[in-house]
C-alpha cells in the first residue's frame, strides 16, 4: 500500500513540477532576450547574491523603459530570469540547468562562489551558454580544461587581480614613506604578513600576492602567513604570532565580518599597530559599522564602494546609479551589484552587433570582440573589452584610505590611489610600528 | 617560542574558553534535569545576540547592562521551545532530539533571515580602548569585564543550586526523576526552568560576543555551539565542573596546539600554518578523550 | 489474503518501476528534470544508506564525509588510472567502506549524543584532510571528474539517468535485503536494547561495525555518482547540508523502513522545486524546519505511515 502513495507522489508531483516549470513560449521569433540571474538568494551568501539580483533588475528596468535594446529597427525587451543557486553545489547545478532548458536563456550572468561556480559552469558550457561571470573571483573559471571556457567572460577582478594592484600601491606610496620615516636604506626589503582565509578565496589572493611580487619584481618578502577557517570569529593566536614576526603591512584574504574582526583585534587586543589591506569585497556599509574607529588609516582595495565616487568620466553615472538603486530598493548597492548591473548591459550590447540573430555562437564571437566605453566601474583605457587569451575584463582597482569622520562616528574612505582618481594622499598615521629591520 | 608570546596567547584561550562554558553549562543543566540535548543551542545564542543588539539600538543603554534584559527575552523563547517540542518528545528515543533540533535550526536561523535580513549588526562597547599593560601582554577591559561576569554566573548558578529551595528542587530532579517527583517537586517545572536558565546562559554568551565585536547575523551561533557540544561531551554530560574545565582546556588547546604544531613542522623545515584547523584540533581531541572514556572526563558511568 | 496483499505490493513495486524508466519520455528529454531526478535518485540511495546505519541505533551527522570521500576516490582514480567510471565508482564506495570502519571502530562504544558528535567532527577532519592533500585533490580549487556518460552522445543525461536509475535499483534492493535479513533483526534489535540484544547472544560491536561499512559503501557510491554526474569535486562536498539532507529526507518519509528514506527525498524535493518556481527563499528552509519538527512530534513514524494511521482512524470508527 505504501508504495501506492510513493507513485502516486512521484507522478504528481513530477507533473506539478512539469506543468510549473516549463516555459509558455507559443510564439517563434526573437522578440525578448533571455537573461538568466545565477546568484545566491537563499543561504550564507544571500545578501551579495539578493544585491546582484537587484542590481540585474534595475538594468533590464532601465534599458525597457527605453523601449528595449534596438537591434535592426526593432525594439527587444529584456527579460529576467531568478536563479538561486541556494549557495550549494547541488542547487547550482539544478537551477543553471533549469535556466538554459526551461527558460531557454540566451545569456547566464552572475556566479557567486567559485565552488559552487565550478560545479553549475559544466552545465553551461556543455549546451554553450555565453556566461558572463560577475560575482565568482576565481581565475581557474576561465583557465580550466577539462571543458570548453571559451563560453564564459570574467567581469569582475580575479584573485590575481587584488593582489596585483594593492602591491603595486604598497610599492609605490606606502614603502617610500616607511623608508624616509624610519630612514631604512632604500634596498630594504618590506616586510608583508599575509592572513588568508582557508577557502579558494583566500588561498587564492596568497597565490595571487606571490604571483604579483614575482612578477613585478617588487623588493617584499612574506615574513607571516597565517590561514583560518572560514566564519572564524578569533584571530587573536594568529595576530600574536604575525606580530612576534614584525611585518610592515598586513594584508588580510577575509570576508567582511572577518575582516573587520582581524583589523580591530589586531590593532586593540593584541597591539598589531601597522597598515592593513583589504580585498575589495569589504568596501560595504556594514564594514564601516563593524570595523569602528579601529580601521582608522586602513587601506581598502576596490572598484565600487558605497561611500566613494571616483573623480573623472563616470562619476556622474556612478551617482545616478546610487540613487536610481537605493529609490527602487531602499538600501545602497554593493560591489557585486555594479558588475552584475554591468553584466546586463554587457549583454544588451553584445546582441546590438548581431542584427537580429541570438544564436549562441554569434553571442560569443560578438562578446569576444566586443568594445564599448565604461559603465559604472573605472576599466583600463576606460573601456569594457575582454582579453583575448581568457576573456577577462580588465578594471582599473583604487586605492581608498579610512579616514575618522567625526559627525558619522566612523570612518570614511577616500581615494588615494592612482593619481587618475586621487581625492587625498595617502597618510601613515602617528601611532603606525614598523616591523623588524 | 617566545614566553610573552605564550602568555598572551594563553589570556586569548582562556577568554574563547568563557564563551565555551556559558554555552557548556547551559547545554548541562538541560541534560541534567530532562536528559535531552538541544542541538540547537547556537541558534540560542544568536537571537540572545540580535535581542542585546535591538535593545541598545532602540534605548542606547549601556550594553552591558542590556545583557539581563536579553536573558529575560531568551529565557521566555527557551520555555517556549522546551514547552513546545522537546516536552512532547520526552522518552521518545535519543535520536528524535537530534532530528527535532535540526528543525529548530533551520527554522530559527532562516526566520531570522526573513526578519533580520542576512546583513551583519554590530554594536561598540563603551570601552573598546580602555586596556591595561602588565609588561608585554595587553589585556583589553572588555575581556576583564567578560572573564568576571562568566565568574559571576557560575558562583550565582552554584549558589542558586545550593541555597535556594528552587535550585535544590532541580538537583534533586537531575539526581533522580522519580524520586523527586514522589517527593512532591513539580519536575514540569524544574524542565522549563533548566531550559529557561540554558537560554539565559546561551544569551549571555552570545551578547558577550557581540559586545567585544563580533559581528551577528543569522549564521553565527553554528561555530561556537560546535566547540560548546565538544566541551560538553569531553568534560561529559550534565557535569558543570567538567563544562568548566573542558571549555579551558579546549579554549587554550586550541589556540596553543596550532602553535606548537606549526613551530614542530617548522624544526622539519617546513612553513606551514594550522589556525585554521581549529575546529579540527578540538575533534581530535574529543574522539581521543571519547576513545579512552566513552562517557567523557566527568561523565556518569555506562548503565 | 496474505499472498493477496503481496501480489499486489509486488505489481505496485513493478509498475513504480516501469513509470520511473518511462518518466523522462512521457515528460518529452527535459534536461532540468532529468537532472533534478538524477540528484533525487541519488539522494534516495544515500538517504538510504544513512537510515541502514540509523536502523543500528547510530544516526550519523557527518555522512558527508562519506559521500566526499567515495566522490573525491573515483574521480582520482579514474583521472590517473584511466579505468571506465562505474569500475571506479565501486572503488570509491570501497574505499568510503574502509573509513567507515574506522570511524565505525571508534564509535562502537558511543551513545546517541557523543556518536553524533564524532561523526560531525569526522566530517570537518576528512574536509582538512582533503584540502591539506592538494597534490592529489587540488585543494580548494578541487579536481575534474570524468561524465558519467561522455558529453558528445546526445541525450547523455538521458542516459546518465538510466544508468544512475539502475544503479540506485539495486542498491536499494541490496539494502532491502540486509535489512530483511538476519543482519536487520539484529540491527532492529541493537537500536531497541543493546543490553539485551547482548544478552541474546548478538555479536552487536560486529553488526555496529557492518551496519556502519555497508552504509558508507552506498553513501560513497551515491557521493561518487553525484560527482561523475557534475564532472567536478571541490571539498565543498563536505558541507554541513550535505551531512543534513539525508536525516531529513529519512525521518519526513519514515525512519527504520525501506520506504521511508525513498518517499521523504521525493516528497521533499517535490516541495522544494515546486516552491522554487513561486521564487520562494528563505520560507523552503522554514517550512523545511517546520516539516521536521511537527513530524518527530506528531508523525513519528514518518510520512509513510499516513495510511496506517488513516486506517486505524477508520477501524475506530
Amino acid at each position: 500500500m505504501k508504495y501506492g502513495i510513493l507513485i502516486a507522489v512521484l507522478a504528481v508531483s513530477l507533473l506539478v513540477a512539469g506543468c510549473v516549470e516549463q516555459p509558455k513560449e507559443t510564439q517563434q521569433g526573437v522578440e525578448e532576450i533571455r537573461i538568466g540571474v545565477v546568484a545566491p538568494l537563499t543561504g550564507g551568501a544571500s545578501t551579495t547574491g539578493t544585491d546582484m539580483w537587484q542590481a540585474a533588475v534595475l538594468a533590464a528596468d532601465e534599458i525597457n523603459a527605453q523601449g528595449g535594446v534596438l537591434v535592426n529597427g526593432t525594439y527587444l525587451k529584456v527579460k529576467l530570469f531568478k536563479g538561486d543557486t541556494e549557495t550549494s553545489r547541488e542547487g547550482g547545478v539544478k537551477v543553471v540547468t533549469k535556466l538554459i532548458t526551461n527558460d531557454e536563456v540566451d545569456f547566464l550572468i552572475g556566479g557567486f562562489s567559485s565552488g559552487i561556480t565550478y560545479a553549475d559552469q559544466v552545465v553551461a558550457a556543455e549546451h554553450k551558454v555565453p556566461f558572463i561571470i560577475t560575482g565568482a573571483s576565481s581565475p581557474i573559471i576561465t583557465r580550466r580544461d577539462d571543458i570548453d571556457t571559451s563560453y564564459f567572460f570574467h567581469h569582475c577582478p580575479t584573485t590575481d587581480d587584488y593582489p596585483d594592484s594593492t602591491l603595486l600601491f604598497v610599492d609605490e606610496i606606502v614603502k617610500p614613506l616607511i623608508d624616509e620615516r624610519y630612514n631604512f636604506p632604500e634596498n630594504r626589503t618590506l616586510r608583508l604578513g599575509v592572513i588568508y582565509q582557508d577557502s579558494k578565496y583566500g588561498e587564492g589572493v596568497y597565490d595571487g600576492i606571490k604571483k604579483a611580487i614575482e612578477e613585478h619584481n617588487l623588493n617584499m618578502e612574506i615574513v607571516s602567513a597565517e590561514k583560518f577557517k572560514m566564519s572564524e570569529t578569533d584571530f587573536r593566536t594568529p595576530l600574536t604570532v604575525m606580530k612576534a614576526a614584525n611585518p610592515d603591512v598586513v594584508y588580510p584574504a577575509a570576508f567582511l565580518n572577518e575582516q573587520a574582526l582581524i583589523v580591530s583585534q589586531g590593532r586593540r587586543d593584541v597591539g598589531l599597530d601597522t597598515i592593513y589591506l583589504s580585498v575589495e569585497c569589504n568596501d560595504d556599509t556594514d564594514y564601516y559599522t563593524g570595523v569602528e574607529k579601529w580601521g582608522e588609516y586602513s587601506i581598502q582595495e576596490s572598484r565600487f564602494g558605497p561611500y566613494v565616487i571616483p573623480a573623472g568620466p563616470i562619476s556622474s553615472a556612478v551617482v545616478k546609479f546610487k540613487a536610481d538603486f537605493e529609490n527602487k530598493w531602499g538600501a545602497p548597492p554593493s560591489m557585486m551589484g555594479a558588475s552584475t548591473y554591468e553584466g546586463v548591459y554587457i549583454a544588451a550590447e553584445a546582441i546590438k552587433n548581431l542584427g537580429g540573430t541570438l544564436d549562441k555562437e554569434e553571442i560569443r564571437a560578438s562578446l569576444a570582440e566586443l568594445e564599448i566605453p565604461q559603465i559604472i566601474e573605472v576599466m583600463q583605457n576606460g573601456v569594457i573589452t575582454f582579453s583575448p587569451d581568457y576573456r577577462e575584463s580588465k578594471f582599473d582597482l583604487y586605492m581608498e584610505q579610512l579616514i575618522w569622520n567625526e559627525t558619522v562616528g566612523e570612518t570614511r574612505p577616500k581615494i588615494v590611489w592612482p593619481d587618475s582618481v586621487k581625492e587625498t594622499d595617502f597618510v601613515l598615521p602617528d601611532w603606525y610600528k614598523p616591523g623588524g629591520p | 617560542m617566545d614566553l610573552g608570546v605564550f602568555i598572551q596567547i594563553l589570556v586569548w584561550g582562556i577568554y574563547a574558553g568563557c564563551i565555551y562554558i556559558l554555552l557548556a553549562i547551559g547545554l548541562n543543566l538541560i541534560f541534567g534535569v530532562m536528559k535531552v540535548v538541544n542541538f540547537a543551542h547556537g541558534e540560542l545564542l544568536m537571537l540572545g545576540a540580535y535581542a542585546t543588539f535591538w535593545i541598545y539600538t532602540f534605548s542606547g543603554l549601556n550594553p552591558y547592562l542590556v545583557i539581563p534584559l536579553a536573558m529575560i527575552i531568551l529565557a521566555i523563547v527557551g520555555v517556549f521551545i522546551e514547552r513546545l517540542c522537546f516536552r512532547p518528545i520526552m522518552g521518545t528515543g535519543k535520536l528524535n532530539e537530534i532530528f527535532l533540533s535540526l528543525g529548530l535550526i533551520y527554522l530559527f536561523q532562516n526566520l531570522a533571515a526573513v526578519f533580520w535580513t542576512t546583513d551583519s549588526r554590530s554594536i561598540h562597547s563603551p570601552y573598546s580602548d580602555v586596556s591595561i599593560t602588565l609588561g608585554s601582554i595587553n589585556l583589553p577591559v572588555d575581556y576583564i569585564i567578560i572573564i568576571v561576569i562568566t565568574a559571576i554566573c557560575l558562583i550565582a548558578l552554584q549558589l542558586f543550586m545550593k541555597k535556594a529551595t528552587l535550585g535544590r528542587a532541580m538537583r534533586a530532579t537531575s539526581q533522580n526523576r522519580e524520586a523527586a517527583t514522589l517527593m512532591g517537586i513539580n519536575v514540569e517545572r524544574m524542565d522549563m526552568l533548566s531550559f529557561a536558565l540554558g537560554a539565559a546562559f546561551a544569551a549571555t554568551a552570545g551578547s558577550l560576543c557581540l559586545i567585544t565585536g563580533q559581528m551577528v547575523n543569522p549564521y553565527v551561533g553554528s561555530i561556537p555551539a560546535i566547540e560548546a557540544f565538544a566541551v560538553v561531551i569531553i568534560g561529559g554530560l550534565g557535569s558543570i565542573p567538567g563544562a568548566i574545565i573542558a571549555g579551558l582546556t579546549l579554549g587554550i588547546a586550541e589556540n596553543i596546539v596550532p602553535l606548537f604544531m606549526q613551530y614542530s613542522v617548522g624544526l622539519l623545515g617546513l612553513e606551514m600554518s594550522f589556525s585554521a584547523w581549529k575546529d579540527t584540533i578540538a575533534f581530535i581531541i574529543l574522539i581521543i578523550v571519547l576513545v579512552i572514556r566513552p562517557t567523557g572526563i566527568f561523565g556518569e558511568k555506562e548503565e | 489474503m496474505k499472498l493477496n496483499r503481496l501480489n499486489i505490493k509486488t505489481g505496485i513495486d513493478i509498475v513504480t518501476l516501469i513509470l520511473a524508466f518511462l518518466l523522462p519520455l512521457i515528460l518529452e528529454v527535459n534536461q532540468y528534470l532529468l537532472t533534478v531526478l538524477i540528484l533525487m535518485l541519488v539522494f534516495t540511495m544515500y538517504s538510504s544508506a544513512w537510515n541502514l546505519l540509523a536502523t543500528s541505533g547510530q544516526g550519523s551527522l557527518g555522512h558527508a564525509a562519506f559521500f566526499g570521500i567515495g566522490g573525491y576516490v573515483s574521480a582520482i582514480i579514474s583521472n590517473s588510472f584511466g579505468l571506465p567510471v562505474i569500475v571506479t565508482i565501486v572503488i570509491g564506495g570501497f574505499f568510503a567502506a574502509v573509513i567507515g570502519v574506522l570511524i565505525g571502530l571508534t564509535c562502537v562504544r558511543l551513545k546517541a549524543w557523543f556518536l553524533a558528535m564524532v561523526t560531525f567532527g569526522f566530517a570537518i577532519i576528512v574536509q582538512t584532510v582533503t584540502v591539506e592533500l592538494s597534490g592529489l585533490t587540488g585543494g580548494w580549487d578541487g579536481i575534474p571528474a570524468k561524465k558519467l556518460v561522455p558529453v558528445t552522445i546526445t541525450n547523455h543525461v538521458m542516459y546518465e539517468y538510466y544508468i544512475i536509475l539502475l544503479i540506485a535499483v539495486v542498491v536499494i534492493v541490496i539494502i532491502y535485503l540486509i535489512m530483511k535479513s538476519k543482519m536487520g533483526l539484529a540491527l532492529e534489535a541493537i537500536r531497541e536494547n543493546e543490553l539485551e540484544a547482548k544478552v541474546m547472544g548478538i555479536n552487536v560491536t560486529v553488526y555496529k561495525l557492518k551496519a556502519f561499512a555497508a552504509s558508507a559503501f552506498f553513501t560513497g557510491i551515491a557521493g561518487a555518482l553525484e560527482i561523475h554526474h557534475f564532472g567536478y569535486v571541490t571539498p565543498e562536498v563536505y558541507g554541513i547540508d550535505i551531512s543534513f539532507w539525508p536525516i531529513i529526507y529519512s525521518v519526513s518519509g519514515g525512519l527504520y523502513t525501506i520506504g521511508g528514506p525513498i518517499l521523504g527525498t521525493v516528497v521533499i524535493t517535490a516541495i522544494w522545486e515546486v516552491l522554487r518556481s513561486f521564487g520562494m527563499t528563505y520560507g523552503r528552509f522554514i517550512l523545511i524546519g517546520l516539516i521536521l519538527i511537527l513530524i518527530v512530534i506528531f508523525l513519528p513514524k514518518g510520512l509513510i505511515s499516513i495510511p496506517e494511521k488513516i486506517r486505524s482512524i477508520f477501524l475506530k470508527n
